[in-house]
């Protein structure tokens, strides 16, 4: 019984050390359970409180665990645990069946004790009646009913009527006396309590709402100090931004000019040498190509070249072709000259005509000579002797005219001018020389 | 004997001229059909014993829900003075709970009663609107074109009501502006400015700043900057608040800069500085902030940075943070 328990639901349990024990054999000497039909082994104490036959027969002992016999004791290392010896003692068999008729007997009687109904008769049988006045049927199901309740919207209740009730009884009057009733101050105290009290709580209310408002417009007030105060800064630093940017747009603005005024100006340095590089050389090329294609003239020179040379070539111009006219002239006498002594020595035989051209050359010479020097002195002034010359041609024209012979080839090696002395060139030789005389006169009057 | 002890339900009573109470859910459906009734004096004792039940959110929301608003709407235009005065505390008591009014276009039906020549609900009427006004009601209020009216109705009107009014128009004008300054409100609101009455001062200062916060607005502040700076050291620390704020916008550009410079506003911003109590705190550090990005308010700030570094022990958090950015911009260099 080490361990107790006053109330046992399932009494085996209840002591670990007995339940083992309970059903087997106790060592010898042991007390045994009193109560009837108990087979368990209690120690020192008379009745055991585990087994359930005895829990309702005696009341529970409690024993020292120290002194329990059935705790094991001693050396437990070399204790050889012999817990049940199959072997029996014969006493303790005889004891043991003993027990058992004892039991059996005594549940015998505990069955004839009790009553029962006599068994039905032949023919007969029990039935189970119920003798009430009304029948019940019985049912180990309980019978349950739900029910439901519940109030539903108010219909509009007419308001309650004021109930006078009938007269009833007789009446009888009373005077009642000052103080007989109750005492007004003692009385009032409590309602006066209760009315002071719910008013002042309805204050208390009110109070608290306005409160509570109160606070909740301080919160929001706060709140809305703070939201300015960030706005402000907001707003603040898109100023000082915004004030930045344009800032640096001038800024940038400045320096873009600065930058195109520098360029422009080196362009303009840089143009400004060229130019005086390239020009430097201009005067002297404009002098050189002017003075090349002849704008810086000696007056002078100019004035002759453009006035006296012109005069000049007409004048020699005019000089020459009247030259030109008189050998033209002269040309036509030869020729008409050759022509007639052609056909006058070709009617006439050849001797009688090679004397007299001697002697005619001779007096041609002479008469040659003579314009020879009349001739070379009209040379220097040749201006002034123009009429002369065409006389002395004529008469040198037809004295040459009669003296020529047939144009046969004539010694041409002194002409120097062909042009006019074609003609001559078919004289003979036998005037050759006459001939020579005739064109060294004409050379000079060219070369004049 | 009655037992002393506080209940947590109102205390029952008796008033003969409120109608009587149905119980728990049923109460509101009922007044609800009350108040639709023809008879004058059953809508009256409806409205009276709804104003009682209105004080408890639940029962406003649930109102909502059942679609009073509608009724009270039509009510506000009642032949009965008494009606409309009880339907305009009505709709006051539930717009303090905030429990989405403005849905059912109460601004509206409001603004049809401001024009009421009974003075009793034109005492009322603004208060609805002004605790329905922020932020969500701006929007309302602007888009029924109510400012000129009310920006008319602050010149004739009394000093309760033009508190109101202003309140009104402190929120609304945060949203939008340019109706307002359409409609002449600087002058109006400089005349206020100088009032005799401190509430009226310092509401009329947060006008000026909820005016301030948009550009357009900056140029129009910037005429009233003289004001505001002899404003700043007035005894009531509400207006100096307000006139801070004011301050701090309008000093954003640059002409209100010079202004205020010119006005001498930093001895006095910086009074309010150094005063560690004062609500105005935030916003004197950023106007002289603000101040301190001109090259004469640097100079003369650059003495008093020793206050600015005692702000930066400040519990409050902004306050550092303002005291560190001023600190920033004052020892600025443009190199």
């Amino acid at each position: 019984m080490s361990f107790p328990r006053a109330a046992h639901g399932n009494g085996g349990i209840g002591v670990a050390v007995t339940a083992g024990l309970s059903a087997s054999q106790s060592p010898a000497g042991s007390p045994r359970c009193r109560g009837a039909g108990c087979a368990s082994v209690t120690a020192a104490v008379v009745v055991c409180c585990c087994c359930p036959c005895c829990r309702e027969k005696e009341p529970v002992r409690y024993a020292n665990l120290m002194y329990d016999r059935r705790v094991v004791r001693g050396n437990t290392y070399a204790l050889q645990v012999v817990p049940a010896s199959t072997q029996l003692d014969l006493f303790e068999i005889q004891r043991q069946r003993e027990a058992r008729r004892r039991a059996l007997a005594r549940k015998r009687a505990k069955e004839q004790m009790q009553l029962r109904t006599p068994e039905p008769v032949e023919g007969r049988e029990h039935v189970h009646v119920q003798t009430e006045l009304y029948l019940e049927e019985i049912s180990d199901r309980i019978i349950e009913v739900d029910m439901e309740c519940q109030t539903d919207a108010f219909l509009d209740r007419p308001p309650t009527p004021f109930f006078i009730p009938a007269k009833t009884g007789r009446d009888v009057a009373t005077q009642i006396e000052e103080g007989e009733l109750f005492d007004f101050d003692v009385e009032v105290e409590p309602i006066l309590e209760v009315l002071v009290g719910k008013t002042m709580e309805q204050a208390l209310l009110e109070v608290m709402e306005e409160e509570e408002l109160a606070q909740l417009w301080a919160h929001q007030r706060a709140y809305a100090e703070l939201r300015n105060a960030e706005l402000a800064e907001v707003q603040r630093l898109e100023e000082q931004d915004r004030r930045y940017r344009e800032e640096k747009e001038r800024r940038k603005l400045q320096h873009m000019q600065m930058l195109q005024k520098q360029k422009e100006t080196t362009e303009k340095i840089a143009a400004w040498a060229f130019a005086k590089r390239y020009l430097t050389d201009l005067i002297p090329s404009v002098f050189n190509n002017l003075r090349e294609s002849g704008f810086f003239y000696d007056p002078i020179e100019r004035d002759i070249e453009t006035e006296f040379l012109p005069w000049l070539m007409t004048e020699v111009e005019e000089t020459l072709e009247k030259k030109v006219l008189g050998r033209m002239m002269l040309d036509s006498l030869i020729r008409t000259v050759v022509e007639k002594r052609l056909d006058a020595f070709s009617q006439e035989p050849l001797s009688g005509q090679t004397e007299a051209p001697a002697e005619e050359p001779r007096p041609i010479d002479a008469a040659l000579q003579e314009a020879d020097e009349t001739e070379a002195a009209d040379l220097p002034v040749t201006a002034s002797e123009e009429s002369d010359q065409p006389v002395a041609e004529e008469q040198l024209s037809r004295r040459i005219s009669f003296q020529l012979e047939e144009p046969d080839r004539a010694e041409t090696e002194d002409l120097e001018t062909d042009v006019v002395l074609c003609p001559f060139r078919r004289m003979s030789l036998s005037h050759s020389r006459a001939l020579k005389d005739v064109f060294q006169i004409l050379a000079l009057l060219i070369s004049s | 004997m009655a037992s002393t002890r506080i209940s947590a339900q109102l205390p029952p009573d008796i008033d003969p001229t409120k109608a009587p109470i149905a119980f728990g859910r049923r109460a509101l459906p009922k007044l609800n059909e009350e108040i639709q009734s023809p008879e004058p004096l059953t809508q009256q004792h409806a409205l009276m014993a709804l104003c009682d039940l209105v004080h408890d959110p639940e029962k406003v929301y649930q109102a909502i829900q059942i679609g009073f608003v509608e009724n009270l709407k039509t009510l506000l235009l009642h032949h009965d003075s008494t009606v409309r005065q009880k339907t305009t505390e009505i709709l006051c008591i539930m717009a303090m709970h905030n429990v989405g009014l403005i849905q059912k276009g109460v601004i509206s039906a409001l603004a049809e009663l401001l024009d009421d020549p009974a003075e009793i609900e034109n005492a009322l009427i603004p208060s609805p609107m002004s605790l329905l006004s922020p932020p969500a009601g701006a929007a309302d209020i602007l888009h029924a074109g109510l400012i000129p009216l009310l920006m008319f109705k602050l010149k004739s009107e009394l000093d309760e009501i033009q508190e109101l009014i202003l309140d009104t128009l402190s929120n609304c004008l945060r949203v939008e502006a340019s109706e307002a300054l359409s409609s002449g409100a600087i002058t109006i609101l400089k005349q206020k400015l100088t009032h005799s009455s401190v509430t009226i001062r310092s509401k009329a200062a947060r006008v000026l700043l909820a005016i301030g916060t948009h550009p357009e607005g900056k140029v129009v502040v910037g005429e009233v900057i003289p004001v505001l700076v002899s404003l700043l050291e007035d005894t009531d620390p509400e207006v100096q608040a307000s006139a801070t704020g004011a301050l701090m916008f309008a000093t954003v550009k640059p002409q209100g800069r010079f202004s205020a410079l010119g006005a001498e506003a930093i001895p006095p911003l910086l009074k309010l500085v150094a005063g560690e109590t004062s609500k105005a705190r935030l916003s004197a550090i950023k106007t002289l902030t603000m101040l301190a990005e001109l090259p004469e308010g640097r100079r003369k700030l650059l003495d008093h940075t020793d206050m600015f570094q005692q702000c930066l022990n400040d519990p409050c958090e902004a306050v550092k943070r303002a005291a560190e950015i001023a600190i920033c911009v004052i020892k600025w260099k443009p190199y």
